[in-house]
């Protein structure tokens, strides 16, 4: 569904992405893991088509098509959702409003008939149940003061609604406590099914006890220096990551 | 100034209408007060952005023949419609029947029923549309005198200023507002209008009473043709207030002064509004607050818009006059650029003349925030969905206060509408 080849990508002058190479198939779920500043939100920005960065070399195919080649509304139209690691908040633009415009950006993108509004409002009842959301948050503005854990609930919100075939999930775990943590993967989990993917990126293998990945990679430098089983986050967690690098530089 | 310039064509103008109405001391002393300040010279700063010579140019003849036959109106947005062509009430065209405690007279009426007419065709004085105003009190065809009695509750009226003649015309309408003790009432002023070129010169000249409050809902629509000069002057009494909310959508050139005079203790006023500069108009809105005495509160709460090759100024002025104690005055000026050829020039001014005072202010101007542009478009939205969603959020603060449901509504659909066409013609 995914195939990274060999992606290099700076801001400015500086290389953060350096060759960079990964491949997800329908029906997985990968983990990327890996230390602060070693390239996870450049990556996601990257496979989301936000401005400033340069791809500098590799591609990006996801369902046959090139990714990159697409404007970031094209992308979530063709089914690929970004839970950002920073929600932004936009006040004075109704969540509920929000919302509904990308359900029926993406059902058009379809072939589907948009939604009115009391489909909208049935459909989007029943996803906020599952994520433990008042309704009183339909009207408000976008993130707008609402607290870390609740902008992270909304960004998981959206994508149960939005149903992404591949979901990016940028620290979504981070400061979250046990019970939020515990919401956010019945959403996840809820959305796994045999066409779609879910790319995790977490500093925690926590998330993993909720959301079992079928591959765990280490992000380091820019590059996917070594992927495995679970089990390698168990590593991880244990013993850091300096081991990685070090096993890759004697390799 | 030679023979042939503009303050001449006015003069002529003016000699030609002379006689109209038992006025004629007012009228006269008004022409020479417009003669005597002439069109603003180069250093003029109230004029410091906005450059007449185009206006100054163009000999506008007045409007003072036979009712035009044939104006559209818009569909109306209060229980109550008064409507006003050329200057001159048009029963025939209006609602029937007034609120009770409303009454609406012309300058004939108000002098038979003993009112003055020296007041009614006053000059305020003072800041750079003097000069209009004096004009207008010269050539305006009547004075529409609107009177709220005392204690009165009306429904909520809607005055529409409409152009009858056409293409070269000018005219100088003038409404008297004045709101009784205790009063509280509701009036929608718009102005419709063409693509023609025509002058409209507007004076409004407002009386608030004491404890009275009056909601003035203000929409100018006219094409980018028009050239518009309007004085908006509030005289607020003790505990009154004067709530006015701005809409400036429409004009090729406009200069509008929203003055509120806060004459006795604890009197207040809310002057906010938007402004959209958009193709290649140049909207210049003057926004000023006297405090005159103790306990007075003004808040100037504005949002501009600018695309295109739009040009727009924004002046807020807070005076807290000597011995004004305990007064606060709250300025807030945020603008918006939505392409780069666009330009807004904003000043907050205060002014302070006492010590016990609370004041604060603040102007941006900047662009649409990129990384929530990105989080929309990351959404599945189009770029053009995005940028108008974020920009009806911009003007979202200014026209929730907009507390009269119908004209709210008029404002955000040629807000919409108008945003669509920009937003979906950009490269
Ligand atoms: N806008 C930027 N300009 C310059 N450097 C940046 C910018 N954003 C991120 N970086 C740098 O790029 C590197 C990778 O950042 P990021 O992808 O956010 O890492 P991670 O998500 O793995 O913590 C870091 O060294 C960070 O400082
Ligand atoms: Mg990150």
């Amino acid at each position: 569904m995914l195939s990274i080849r060999d992606l290099h990508a700076r801001i400015g002058a500086r290389k953060i992405l350096k060759g960079l190479d990964l491949e997800v198939r329908a029906g997985e779920v990968h983990a990327i893991m890996g230390p602060n500043g070693s390239g996870k939100s450049t990556l996601a920005s990257v496979l989301a088509g936000r401005d400033g960065y340069e791809v500098t070399a590799g591609r990006v195919e996801y369902d046959g098509r090139d990714l990159l080649a697409l404007a970031p509304e094209e992308r979530a139209r063709a089914g690929v959702f970004l839970a950002f690691q920073y929600p932004v908040e936009i006040p004075g633009v109704n969540n509920a409003y929000l919302l509904k415009a990308a359900l029926n950006a993406i059902r058009r993108e379809r072939g589907l008939p948009e939604v009115d509004a009391f489909e909208f409002l049935a459909l989007v009842r029943g996803k906020m149940q599952l994520m433990q959301m008042d309704e009183s948050f339909l009207n408000r503005g976008v993130n707008e003061g609402f607290s870390g854990g609740e902008k992270k609930r909304n960004e998981i919100l959206q994508m149960a609604v939005l149903e992404p075939r591949l979901a990016l999930l940028d620290e979504t775990d981070s400061g979250l406590d046990i019970d939020a943590l515990r919401v956010v993967a019945n959403g996840v989990n809820s959305l796994r099914s045999p066409d779609r993917a879910v790319v995790l990126v977490t500093h925690y293998q926590r998330l993993l006890d909720y959301v079992e990945p079928d591959v765990v990679h280490v992000l380091y430098d820019g590059r996917i220096l070594k992927s495995g089983d679970k089990s390698l986050a168990l590593e991880l967690e244990r013993r850091g990551y300096d081991w990685v690098r070090q096993e890759a530089q004697v390799a | 100034m030679t023979a042939a310039g503009p303050v001449e064509h006015y003069r002529e103008a003016f000699a030609a209408l002379a006689a109209r109405d038992d006025a004629a001391a007012e009228r006269s002393a008004a022409f020479e007060r417009f003669a005597a300040l002439g069109f603003p010279g180069p250093r003029d700063e109230a004029w410091r952005y906005t450059n007449l010579r185009r206006l100054e140019s163009r000999r506008f003849a007045p409007t003072d023949a036979a009712e035009a036959a044939v104006v559209s109106l818009p569909s109306p947005l209060a229980p109550h419609r008064l409507v006003v062509v050329d200057g001159r009430l048009r029963r025939d065209l209006g609602s029937s029947g007034l609120p009770a405690g409303v009454s609406v007279r012309s300058l004939a009426e108000a002098r038979s029923a003993g009112l003055s007419v020296a007041a009614l065709l006053r000059v305020p004085a003072g800041g750079g549309t003097e000069r209009f105003a004096a004009l207008n009190a010269a050539l305006c065809p009547d004075v529409l005198f609107l009177e709220i009695a005392d204690s009165a509750l009306p429904e909520a009226i809607e005055l529409v200023f409409v152009p009858g003649a056409s293409e070269g015309s000018m005219q100088h309408p003038r409404l008297v507002v004045r709101a009784g003790r205790g009063s509280v009432a509701r009036l929608v002023l718009r102005h419709s209008g063409d693509d023609a070129e025509r002058l409209v010169n507007v004076v409004v000249d407002v009386e608030v009473g004491p404890d009275a409050a009056l909601h003035v809902y203000r929409l100018f629509e006219p094409g980018e043709r028009t050239f518009h000069i309007e004085r908006l002057e509030a005289t607020v009494g003790q505990r009154g207030t004067v709530f006015v909310h701005d809409a400036q959508l429409g004009a090729g050139l406009a200069r509008l002064d929203l003055n509120a005079r806060l004459a006795a203790p604890q009197a207040a006023a809310e002057l906010t509004g938007l402004f959209l500069a958009d193709g290649s108009r140049h909207l210049d809105t003057q926004v000023r607050a006297d405090h005159l005495d103790v306990g007075t509160r003004s808040l100037q709460d504005y949002r501009g818009i600018a695309a295109g090759r739009g040009r727009a100024i924004f002046n807020a002025k807070a005076i807290v006059h000597p011995g004004a104690q305990q007064s606060e005055a709250r300025q807030s000026s945020r603008n918006l650029l939505l392409t780069p050829g666009a330009e807004i020039d904003t000043k907050p001014e205060l002014e302070i003349y006492a010590d016990d005072v609370k004041c604060s202010h603040g102007a941006t101007t900047g662009q649409l925030d990129a990384v929530a542009l990105f989080y929309l478009r990351s959404r599945g939205l189009s770029e053009t969905e995005a940028r108008s969603a974020l920009t009806r959020a911009f003007a979202g603060a200014v026209l929730s206060r907009m507390d009269h449901e119908a004209f709210a509504r008029v404002v955000r659909d040629t807000l919409d509408l108008r945003l669509a066409r920009l937003l979906e013609t950009r490269p």
